[in-house]
């Protein structure tokens, strides 16, 4: 449209002249880094993404404080657990509450377990449920395809945006329960569950280690949520089948008969995160609980490709 | 096909036609399911003009609409649009394309701007210092500057729908599709459409809207589209539009009874109107019919063409299709101005 038309005998220069078809300029995109940048920003301005963020915060600094509380009265064993500590937690080895409960170390790391087993896939499937299928009722989606972002690049966006909720999430997690642990117990309890001292670079190597892990894990949720999403438009049908999924595989897992499935099934890896408390660090769980996700990943991905692709916009 | 602009067209860069049309289709079809929603359409939308869409509710405008802009895939037929081949090549065109299909689409926990701004990050021609100038301008446009940090919920019908339409012109486009731009609005919100639309036509938009208002179309077109139970039941200028069906010729004359006769004895059927006579224009030509009454003594004070009303000719083609598309078919639609 820079060069004026022969024909072009009326309007002002500003305006688009009536050019003739031939003269339509190569293939223009919007770049990338300006759509993760909307995107992002739409995510973080929703109220109910800040609201459960803020509810993520919350619990690492309630059961740092609960526990802190229950172990100064009365200095009794609880070996109950704060409420909320998941069958990760309690799993076979020593109850990982007891004693450094409320350290720096171990608070952020059960609070993330905890998490891990609803809350956390919850909040992805909540971003997933709205990034594709909110998007589709609002008849956003839409503006998008029209401006034009291709399909393809679209679900590159809304993947981006929901790993940056997975890893905000689980960062979160464990920032505020570090941070708990800190003020609650300062430098002390930083030790492995073989008794050995732990570094604060090494506490934070660990804890850095774990936010990847975790967010691999939510990604392989949210893949398969953004192709749920890519099939509905109603972002519950998302959050409820995600989470009806993760139900069903954690009864699945209880029953033994059914073992030759358990290494399927995606909650599977959670318990492998205990690991990060040993020393030295074991790391086959970790690395088959990665692979998993890594396969959940592509699964889900690949059928919201083939859908967002087909799909009538 | 050739229209005026079609000479000062450059019959380059393979794209074969030469002709300057905004948007074509062939043999369009559209089969949802078993139903077909869109069967055969050949649309033709002149570069620089104004075509109005119309139809009953049901008759195929949006799905064509949306078919035209890639959103949904063709069950058969060609498109092409600004010259490429859709949706094939819809990534290359849409960027010059602005549009509102379906009503407006908004987040409501977002402002009329933020919403806005969300939309404009996405748009290729915008680089990325002139989003915000951008999104000031398109709300200028449509008039909501002043309401532009309200959240979208708060908005009224009206409101929501000149937001849609302020993204569809958020860069410059070339082709504006505009899917019943008037839903919901107020006497005064239409006649601000009404203006935004003559405001593009002047600058050499193509506009593409459609309508089941025929007051609409009729205030605002160039030329017109009918589509009927997804079929195109007529096509062309306006004016031509509106001067089929039987063409009727008006003269005005104080000797009625006379010139009727005098018509009939030349075997051209005429009858009485209140203040001369209706002439059919079938089988003979004005200047003829004057001719014979002035011959036979009959006083002509005036004679002018009538024009039906849209409502007249839409009527008639969506309820007595068969007489009027052979007619109508041969009209060839004329490049504006």
């Amino acid at each position: 449209m820079t060069t004026p038309h022969p024909a072009a005998t009326r309007g002002p220069a500003t305006a688009p002249g009536p050019g003739v078809p031939a003269e339509l300029p190569a293939r223009r995109r919007a770049p990338l880094g300006r759509l993760l940048r909307a995107e992002v920003r739409w995510i973080f301005r929703r109220p109910r993404t800040l609201a459960v963020l803020a509810l993520l915060a919350a619990l690492p600094v309630i059961t740092g404080v609960a526990v802190d509380l229950t172990l100064d009265g009365g200095g009794a064993p609880v070996d109950t657990g704060p409420p909320g500590a998941g069958p990760g937690a309690s799993d076979g080895g020593p109850p990982i509450f007891v004693t450094m409960a409320a350290s720096a170390f171990v608070l952020p790391l059960g609070s993330l377990m905890t998490l891990l087993m609803l809350l956390l896939p919850l909040t992805v499937a909540m971003a997933s449920g709205d990034a594709l299928a909110g998007e589709q009722s609002h008849g956003t989606l839409r503006g998008w395809l029209l401006a034009p972002v291709s399909r393809g690049r679209l679900l590159l966006v809304k993947a981006a945006g929901v790993l940056v909720v997975a890893l905000v999430a689980s960062g979160l997690v464990v920032t505020s329960g570090m941070v708990t642990g800190l003020v609650l117990t300062g430098t002390d309890g930083l030790v492995s569950m073989s008794g050995t001292e732990l570094s604060m670079a090494d506490v934070l190597g660990r804890l850095g280690l774990a936010v990847a892990w975790a967010t691999l894990y939510l990604m392989a949720v949210g893949a398969v949520a953004l192709a749920i999403s890519a099939f509905t438009e109603h972002p519950m049908v998302v959050v409820v089948s995600v989470l009806g999924g993760l139900i069903v595989s954690v009864v699945l897992m209880q029953i033994s008969a059914l073992d030759w499935l358990h290494p399927f099934l995606l909650p599977s890896s959670l318990t492998s995160l205990v690991d990060l408390i040993r020393d030295p660090v074991s790391f086959d769980g970790l690395a088959e609980g990665a692979f998993r996700a890594g396969c959940y990943l592509v699964i889900g991905m690949s059928l919201a490709y083939a859908r967002i692709t087909t799909k009538a916009g | 096909m050739t229209t005026a602009r079609a000479e000062g067209a450059v019959p380059e860069a393979g794209n074969g036609s030469g002709t300057a049309l905004a948007a074509r289709t062939r043999a369009l079809r559209k089969v949802y399911r078993g139903t077909v929603a869109v069967d055969g359409v050949d649309l033709e939308v002149p570069e620089g003009a104004v075509v109005g869409m119309l139809g009953p509710n049901g008759s195929g405008k949006t799905t064509t609409i949306r078919m035209l802009l890639g959103l949904v895939q063709p069950t058969e037929g060609e498109i092409e649009l600004l010259g490429v081949p859709v949706p094939e090549a819809a990534e290359q065109v849409l960027p010059h394309v602005g549009a509102l299909v379906e009503g407006p689409g908004f987040h409501p926990f977002l402002s009329g701007r933020d919403n806005l701004l969300r939309f404009a990050a996405a748009e290729p021609l915008l680089a990325g210092g002139e989003l915000d100038g951008a999104v000031s301008a398109a709300l200028e446009r449509v008039g909501l500057a002043g309401a532009a940090r309200k959240k979208y919920r708060a908005y009224s019908l009206g409101m929501k729908q000149r937001l849609g339409l302020a993204s569809a012109l958020l860069a410059p486009r070339r082709l504006v599709v505009l899917d019943e731009p008037t839903n919901g609005l107020d006497p005064a919100g239409t006649q601000e459409v009404r203006r935004i639309i003559a405001e593009l036509h002047d600058r050499g938009v193509t506009v593409l809207v459609s309508s089941h208002l025929l007051a609409e179309v009729e205030a605002t077109c160039t030329h017109v589209v009918v589509l009927n139970e997804g079929v195109v039941v007529a096509q062309g200028a306006l004016d031509d539009l509106l001067e089929s069906g039987s063409p009727t010729l008006l003269v005005s004359t104080p000797d009625g009874p006379t010139a009727v006769e005098t018509l009939r004895d030349h075997r051209i059927p005429a009858r009485l109107a209140p203040d001369g006579i209706r002439v059919d224009l079938t089988t003979t030509a004005p200047a003829a019919v004057i001719e014979t009454l002035v011959r036979a003594g009959a006083r002509v004070d005036e004679a002018r063409r009538e024009r039906t009303g849209l409502e007249e000719a839409f009527a008639r083609l969506t309820h007595d299709v068969g007489d009027l598309v052979g007619e109508l078919d041969t009209e060839e639609p004329e490049a504006v101005r």
